[in-house]
């Protein structure tokens, strides 16, 4: 139960609106929830859910990558409501629970098989909000080994919208133990 | 919400509830929110405002003397 009532759909009728909220229905991540509480807010509610679908869903990293990533940010911000989402569109593509499981928890383990790109993201997302002070020069260095300046700016846009909005959530009232 | 989430709890929505309506509070933890995010990654890839506070144009060299060593650690500042 949030602490704000979120919208009744029906009340929300900005075209542009119910089109990011189609868009996001169909990839899965945000359900509906989310746009009814930030409508409240309807000046922010629209550039965020743009920027939400936008940053997941475009650009030159795997969206599964991403998919694991956001999952990962979501259960340290022990926000159960987006950690329960899952993109359809990820399913889609063979992303597994076990494989985000494996992401979060093992991905430095080499019986799992991320590949060191994908390693150097996921530590990306571990360190950014865990330990940032570890994402110095010299972390920024092993990153472009394996991924362009674009894909970084990419990878690290698309964390900052999705914790924050995790956190934002978390304190409206979306929180719990993380699935 | 950024150094102890788990205090923005049932209570201190009814006590924010007080000063701020609910579309507001909804305002305040999206800007919250995303200033939390952006600030952590923004701060990582070390680039400083362009000018001086007099309006004096920087190098970023120039300018990290400047603002190199603003506050790096919200923990520290909520522990003053």
């Amino acid at each position: 139960m949030t602490y704000v009532t979120p919208l009744r759909l029906e009340a929300i009728t900005d075209p542009e609106m119910l089109e990011l909220i189609a868009q996001a229905r169909a990839v899965g991540v945000p359900d509906d929830l989310f746009p009814r509480i930030i409508s409240r807010a309807p000046e922010q509610a629209k550039p965020i859910m743009r920027a939400l679908l936008m940053s997941f869903t475009q650009g030159n990293v795997d969206h599964r990558l991403k998919e694991i990533i956001r999952v990962l940010l979501a259960r340290f911000a022990n926000e159960k409501y987006f950690a329960s989402l899952r993109s359809r569109k990820a399913q889609a593509m063979g992303l597994t629970e076990q494989r985000i499981d494996e992401g979060c928890n093992a991905y430095e383990d080499d019986a799992k098989e991320f590949s060191e790109a994908e390693k150097w993201a996921l530590r990306f997302a571990d360190l950014l909000y865990l330990d940032h002070t570890q994402v110095d020069k010299e972390f920024y260095d092993n990153l472009k080994k394996h991924w362009t300046e674009a894909q970084i700016m990419e990878l690290g846009s698309f964390m900052v919208c999705h914790y924050g909005m995790q956190m934002a959530m978390r304190a409206l009232g979306g929180r719990g133990d993380a699935a | 919400m950024s150094t102890n989430p788990d205090a923005v709890d049932a209570a201190f929505f009814d006590t924010l509830r007080k000063h701020y309506s609910d579309d507001e509070i909804v305002e305040l933890a999206l800007f919250i929110g995303l200033n939390l995010g952006f600030h952590t990654f923004f701060g990582s890839l070390k680039f400083y405002p362009l000018f001086s506070p007099e309006g004096r144009l920087l190098t970023q060299a120039e300018s990290e003397k400047f603002y190199g060593n603003a506050p790096s650690s919200l923990k520290t500042q909520a522990a003053k």
